[in-house]
């Protein structure tokens, strides 16, 4: 062989290992959070300066004109500020996937998340402080303070938006109320009354009369919001121990217990989580559920309900009105994030979600572009603004209003008479995690020991709180 | 220095991209994921070494035991069912020569399908009430109708079921290729001795093949103590934690609880035993093995 042949093949073959190297350090020299390019540590904010940021949430393809609206909201929002450069991405929050892309540095700098996740996001420093920005953009104002707890530290720090908010309450079937004899305008606003109309459903209609969640922390999420509605709480207000071991969490699990068993007015399946327990009661095999009235949107709309049969009531209490419990959807922003990206990040959430609430043709446009999808405008919750806002914005797209509010009366009249509670505010989804088979072995073993349940469960929890 | 002369260090620059990629992809998180085993870390914030503390909570954890004995539960009943009916399969395909692609192509099938779709399709025969598929052909003898996946003692025997299911197939088709090579002779021997077909698949197929089948044996062993898809799509663990397993477990630290440092501590447990057992293994068939 030729030496020049030779030393060819030599820088070739660098050539291929020096690439590799490079690859493999790459991840190395990326800025990691704390030392950022200019992140959280330091920089004055120059509203000026140019600056890109990503948005998560855009829609999927199959909604061509929630695309349509998102590019044209984007396009205003650039001409508005022409030094910020908007990017979108389909992003979206999943509980099962979201600590992965937090850990995989893979989020927009804006995305929506559920109200489960800040609580261990802040202590974690998974999310920026955006206080003093929210002030710059002058949004502060706008937020209704009971919500804002939700995103808030010990100290009244800001970490995030809240954009969306419900609170959980009974969803029914009215076709199967009307064929076991019971009023569809008048749901059950008592556990014994639940527990009545479940047996009367199950008995005259062959269906389950009441259904629980149960899997992949949702079993945890209604015993909780069952605990609340039985005046109980789940963990102390430092979040540090646990105090469900007493008679409202028992109380709950011998409800179910009984149902299961004594009445026989739960059907036979006990794994459901939240899509699955949504498929049987928009097939019309679950009379009631605890579910906030979002679930009107996925039952109708995927899993094909007829609207005339939805109907959704208050959270049943017992022993006196405790509260309800809420949760919602708040954007983040990335704690990657620079100082500059944050301010730009506002902007851009104060321009597509509130925007809509302090102007009437956008209230409208929104109103628009959400039928055009075969989306649902009107159905009832609660507000992240102030309620005056809230209700004149609702006055603005009335003539759009496509949901049967009527059937959601009972869940209406409660949102002003029950306290919203919030979740767990420490480990709330871990907590949920150890709460599951507490509802589970009620509902599938005959002789469980409801108060052996709760005391080993409340043992496990506090194990984790004290971690 | 001839080495060099002769062309020595071309085929070292030649081999070390490779060498760097192998290490890079195959041992690089393996590496990572011992030193997150070390730490608290979010990978957000500041990583922070506790030394052992993210292997004593995870040893103290007390659905730990649970988990482990499901875990081998599933193991055990996955190797008592799961493992003699593939090469049952083929065995009974090999022996079929001239319909034998039919049947080929049948056991293989189930593994064409997407698992995700499989247990899907599953959760609908295992559904609880009397209208089940299962339950309605098992009522038309007059049993059950069973609570199936709702059921503590039953879901992990049908998530055992679903999943020899699934992994006969693949498994078969190794047995196969593994019966191609013994030799014909042997049979002719065995059958101008008088032998009839059970005797020979005891006495010519299983001890010829006994090397492949030790293998599968471990491979099985090693695949079932990381059994995680089924559990998941199933049962989410339920009920009552009858199906946790400890993969399922490592799961729910990393991605419920944003808990790397457990949930590596307990990776890195788990592989341990592994290796443990497999090197035990080793030692015990090593006299039966024909390698």
């Amino acid at each position: 062989m030729t030496s020049a042949s030779r030393w060819a093949r030599y820088g070739a073959a660098l050539g291929v290992a020096g690439l590799v190297l490079v690859a493999g350090c790459a991840k190395g020299t990326t800025p990691d959070a704390a030392g950022g390019t200019g992140g959280a540590a330091g920089g004055e904010v120059d509203q000026n300066a140019p600056v890109t940021i990503t948005v998560g949430d855009r829609p999927t393809p199959d909604k061509p004109n929630d695309i349509k609206a998102l590019d044209q909201k984007i396009k205003d929002f650039t001409a508005k500020y022409p030094n910020i450069t908007v990017k979108s991405t389909e992003t979206n929050w999943q509980a099962q996937t979201f600590q992965a892309q937090v850990a995989g540095g893979t989020l927009p700098t804006v995305m929506s998340i559920s109200f489960t996740e800040p609580a261990n996001m802040i202590p974690n420093k998974q999310l920026p402080d955006i206080t003093d920005e929210l002030k710059l953009v002058d949004l502060t104002k706008d937020l209704n303070p009971n919500v804002l707890k939700i995103v808030q530290d010990g100290k009244g720090r800001i970490y995030g938006v809240p954009i969306d908010v419900f609170s959980v309450g009974l969803a029914y079937n009215r076709a199967l109320f009307t064929q076991a004899g019971l009023d569809p305008d008048k749901p059950p606003t008592t556990w014994d009354e639940v527990r009545q109309y479940a047996k009367q459903i199950a008995d005259k209609t062959g269906k389950a009369g009441y259904a629980q969640l149960t899997t992949n922390n949702t079993g945890g999420w209604m015993l909780t919001t069952m605990t609340y509605s039985l005046g109980g709480t789940i963990e102390s207000a430092d979040g540090k121990k646990s105090t469900f071991d007493d008679a409202p969490t028992k109380k709950a699990l011998q409800l179910l217990k009984d149902m299961r068993w004594t009445d026989n007015s739960m059907g036979s399946k006990f794994l459901y989580n939240q899509e699955e327990i949504r498929q049987d009661f928009a097939a019309g095999k679950i009379g009631m559920l605890m579910q906030a009235p979002d679930a009107y949107d996925m039952s109708v709309k995927n899993f094909g309900m007829k609207p005339a049969d939805f109907g959704a009531g208050a959270l049943p209490q017992d022993g006196g009105p405790h509260g309800t419990l809420t949760g919602g959807a708040l954007k983040m922003i990335s704690p990657k994030a620079t100082k500059n990206e944050i301010v730009a990040a506002l902007k851009w959430i104060k321009f597509e979600q509130f925007d809509k609430y302090t102007t009437e043709a956008s209230a409208v446009a929104d109103a628009k572009t959400t039928i055009a999808d075969k989306g649902f405008v009107g159905r009832p919750g609660i507000t992240p603004l102030s309620q005056d806002r809230y209700d004149q914005y609702n006055k603005w797209r009335e003539p759009y209003v496509n949901v049967p509010v009527k059937q959601f009366q009972g869940y209406i009249d409660s949102t002003s008479s029950l306290k919203l509670l919030p979740e767990p505010s420490n480990k709330g989804q871990e907590v949920y995690s150890l709460l599951d088979p507490l509802v589970q072995q009620v509902l599938t073993k005959k002789d469980a020991d409801v108060g052996k349940l709760v005391s080993d469960a409340a043992s496990k929890v506090d194990a984790r709180l004290a971690r | 220095m001839t080495w060099y002369r002769s062309g020595g260090l071309s085929s070292v620059f030649f081999v070390l991209p490779l060498l760097l990629i192998f290490l890079y992809f195959s041992w690089g998180p393996i590496v990572r994921g011992l030193v997150l085993s070390f730490q608290k870390n979010n990978l957000v914030a500041p990583a922070e070494w506790v030394g052992w503390a993210n292997f004593s909570y995870v040893l103290t954890d007390p659905q730990l035991p649970q988990a482990a004995l499901n875990t081998l539960y599933f193991a055990f009943l996955a190797l008592l069912f799961g493992f003699p009916v593939p090469l049952f399969l083929a065995v009974f395909v090999s022996e079929l020569r001239r319909t034998g692609w039919l049947y080929n192509v049948l056991s293989y099938l189930p593994a064409v399908v997407p698992p995700v779709a499989a247990i899907l399709l599953w959760k609908f025969f295992y559904d609880p009430s009397g209208a089940g598929v299962f339950n309605a052909i098992l009522g038309w003898f007059g049993i059950g109708p069973f609570a199936w996946l709702n059921s503590q003692s039953l879901a992990m025997p049908a998530i055992v079921l679903e999943a020899t299911w699934a992994g006969a197939g693949a498994t078969s088709i190794i047995y196969l290729a593994a019966l191609t090579g013994v030799r014909t002779e042997l049979y002719e021997a065995a059958e101008l001795d008088g032998s009839g077909i059970w005797s020979r698949v005891w006495h010519v197929t299983l001890p010829q093949i006994r090397g492949i089948i030790l293998i599968m044996m471990l491979l099985q062993l090693i695949g079932t103590f990381q059994v995680f898809t089924e559990p998941f799509l199933f049962t989410g663990g339920g009920p009552n934690d009858a199906t946790t397993t400890i993969l399922l477990l490592i799961y729910r630290y990393a991605f419920i609880n944003g808990d790397f440092g457990a949930a590596t501590a307990l990776s890195v447990l788990l592989a341990g035993v592994l290796c443990a057992l497999s090197i035990v293994y080793h030692f015990v068939t090593r006299r039966w093995s024909t390698t």
